[in-house]
């Protein structure tokens, strides 16, 4: 437990009273609900959500979070900390209102055990939780061998900076550092991975830096694939606001990436080597590594779900949700998990209640911001066809390309509200 | 009357409450007929016949962009909970058909039915409105609250507390958006709807339209 200074303590135990019950838990204890008992594994888009609306839908069913950090700082928004206009405590985040306010009982522990049979999990504390349906959000985890030479412990050095946090603080130490003229390459993954407009994002706002401080420095990203998210209005602003600083390898052009060589900061890709002042490894990823531990995931690396529902076809009882989960067309994206949060509530909740799960309904809305005034977005409105999530025909898509200004200054306005409002969403 | 009429729609979402998800553990929503019959005594989501979406499902959807329940946190992002329904519902319709203008909500709103749509619109005129809590310049304020007096509160009376079908809570939103509604407008004229008051904002300066939204800001 981390300390809490004399004003925060003062402030929590005035909430506790106010509200006349301390949110408390012991795994002993826990389970006395009326209608039963969920645990909520992972506190980010997917899972802070889930608990909060399942307890806002049915205020009978014991929740109980557990979340190995104590804050949550978010991924969404972190490219603007590299750009340097937002520091990372403003995506921070604590759990103290989905306790108090929500009455969601919250543990820092690490879940490292799952058993379906039982119906429990254990924590790397030892404690052990008894639950009568789990919902699984752990979020990604890191393919490290897909690159020789890259593991955890390099990622300290040469981060990823794909879960927001120190490595973000690491990486835009590392761009502070850089002399003029340095070259920052991104290595971006192939597909799926978390939040696919992410790293075109991250190189504009690394560019967005380099033009006010460091006018002759480079971004190079390399690439696995031959296409990326939003690319036509990623290429657009890249030249606008940037010229010839940000250049983009595809994976068909050499920008695989097969190994990194830390001692030399070089990339090694499958035909050229890539030395630069600063390296920035988004490896292949895969579902959290509980989601492996507990045997959810397939053969992809992924968790198959029924998409009604979001319950695991491998494991009765047991939700996955958020970027670990197989959703159809639905990407890996903060608002996508968000969404899931919310379905995966509503049949839990329809579940302890003796009820069918209603017919689901999903939206995926991710904005990206190339310059403090220039946001450009993808949305999509879902649908469950044939047990698929589906996008409704006619509906979502992209910016247009030709918006003017004053529409992209707005849609910049906007990815800062929709920052604001979706972690109101979870942390209040 | 409009007392009544807002009883009617009080009554009416009672009647939906049997499908209905009813409100936020932190709301307490007054006046409404959900409150009474909000504990277990209903369950909270009711079996539905496969293909048609509860209107919480569909307006949970809304929250990512607009706040849990519409309670907007972010400045350029309106309030919408707790706004008139009819009002809502036509604004959803006018952005699906493209009548009028947006940068998404006209790609979201195509993703429904109008009778989805309707739902949406009931769902989260039934939430509690929360204005923002953006402190308003005083000076500025005052400006606007002349402006608001001689030209606006035909239409949106009471400080622009007052809703209407075809006139939106205006007291307590966020400056930045009624700021940015006001600009779009302004630069519209005659084309902004309705056309009278496209007419009068026309007229205003920058400095005007400001004075405005900190008015409407600062009447909570």
């Amino acid at each position: 437990m981390t300390q809490l200074t004399r004003r925060k303590f003062v402030k929590a135990a005035g909430a506790c009273a106010a509200l006349g019950a301390m949110v408390s838990v012991s795994p002993r204890t826990f389970g006395k609900a009326k209608k039963g008992r969920v645990i909520v594994i992972g506190g980010g888009y997917g899972g802070a959500i889930a608990a909060k609306y399942i307890k806002m839908a049915d205020p009978d069913i014991d929740v109980l979070l557990i979340e190995k950090n104590a804050n949550y700082v978010s991924c969404p928004l972190s490219n603007e900390v590299l750009g340097g206009d937002r520091d990372i405590d403003s995506l921070t985040f604590d759990y103290a209102n989905l306790s108090h306010k929500h009455g969601i009982s919250f543990m820092t522990d690490e879940v490292v055990e799952i058993d379906a049979a039982k119906h429990s999990v254990k924590g790397k504390s030892g404690k052990q939780y008894d639950y009568d349906k789990l919902v699984v959000s752990p979020g990604v985890d890191f393919r490290y061998e897909k690159i020789d030479g890259y593991n955890a412990g390099v990622a300290e050095q040469i981060p990823h900076a794909w879960k927001a946090g120190p490595q973000t603080v690491t990486l835009r130490k590392q761009l502070e550092a850089m002399k003029d003229g340095g070259v920052c390459y991104i290595a971006a993954p192939p597909n799926p991975f978390r939040c696919p407009p992410g790293p075109y994002e991250r190189a504009a706002q690394i560019a967005h830096y380099f033009k006010q401080h460091k006018p002759k420095s480079k971004v190079i990203i390399l690439d696995a694939k031959d296409k990326f998210s939003k690319q036509g209005l990623f290429m657009q602003g890249y030249k606008k606001f940037y010229g010839d600083m940000i250049e983009w390898v595809s994976g068909a052009s050499g920008g695989i990436i097969e190994a990194v060589d830390p001692k030399n900061n070089t990339l090694v890709g499958e035909v050229d080597e890539y030395k630069g002042e600063v390296l920035n490894i988004i490896p292949a990823q895969k579902a959290g590594k509980i989601a492996h531990i507990a045997g959810l995931a397939n053969d992809s690396g992924w968790c198959p779900v029924n998409q009604k529902t979001f319950e695991s076809t491998l494991h009765k009882d047991i939700h996955v949700i958020g970027d670990a989960c197989i959703a159809g067309k639905m990407p890996k994206s903060g608002y996508a998990a968000n969404s899931q949060g919310k379905v995966c509530a509503a049949a839990v909740v329809a579940a302890l209640n003796g009820n069918e799960a209603g017919e689901p309904s999903y939206v995926n809305t991710c904005y990206s911001i190339i310059a403090p005034e220039w946001g450009i977005s993808v949305a999509a409105v879902y649908q469950l066809v044939d047990g698929k999530i589906v996008g409704v025909k006619g509906a979502g898509g992209l910016s247009p390309m030709n918006a003017n200004a004053n529409t992209r200054a707005i849609e910049a306005q906007f990815a800062r509200s929709w920052f604001k409002n979706i972690t109101a969403d979870m942390f209040t | 009357m409009k007392n009544m009429k807002k009883q009617l729609s009080a009554l009416s979402a009672g009647l939906l409450l049997g499908w209905l998800v009813t409100g936020c553990a932190t709301q307490t929503p007054s006046a409404q007929a959900p409150k009474t019959t909000k504990p277990a005594a209903a369950p909270a989501v009711a079996a539905k016949p496969a293909g048609v979406r509860s209107p919480s499902m569909l307006a949970n959807t809304c929250a990512g962009c607009h706040g849990t329940n519409g309670a907007s946190a972010g400045k350029i992002m309106p309030i919408i909970g707790g706004m008139e329904k009819e009002y809502m519902q036509l604004v959803l319709e006018e952005f699906k058909t493209g009548e009028r203008d947006s940068t998404i909500m006209g790609r979201i709103a195509k993703g429904y039915s109008n009778n989805e749509l309707k739902a949406i619109a009931s769902y989260l005129a039934d939430q509690t409105w929360v204005s923002s809590p953006f402190k308003a310049d005083p000076k500025l304020a005052a400006i606007g609250k002349k402006i608001h007096e001689k030209q606006c509160k035909t239409c949106h009376e009471d400080g622009g507390r007052v809703q209407e079908d075809d006139a939106p809570r205006l007291a307590g939103q966020w400056p930045d958006y009624s700021l940015h509604y006001l600009k779009d407008c302004h630069k519209k004229g005659r084309r902004c709807a309705p056309r009278k008051m496209g007419s009068r904002v026309m007229k205003l300066s920058q400095e005007e339209l400001n004075a405005m939204a900190h008015y409407y800001a600062s009447e909570k």
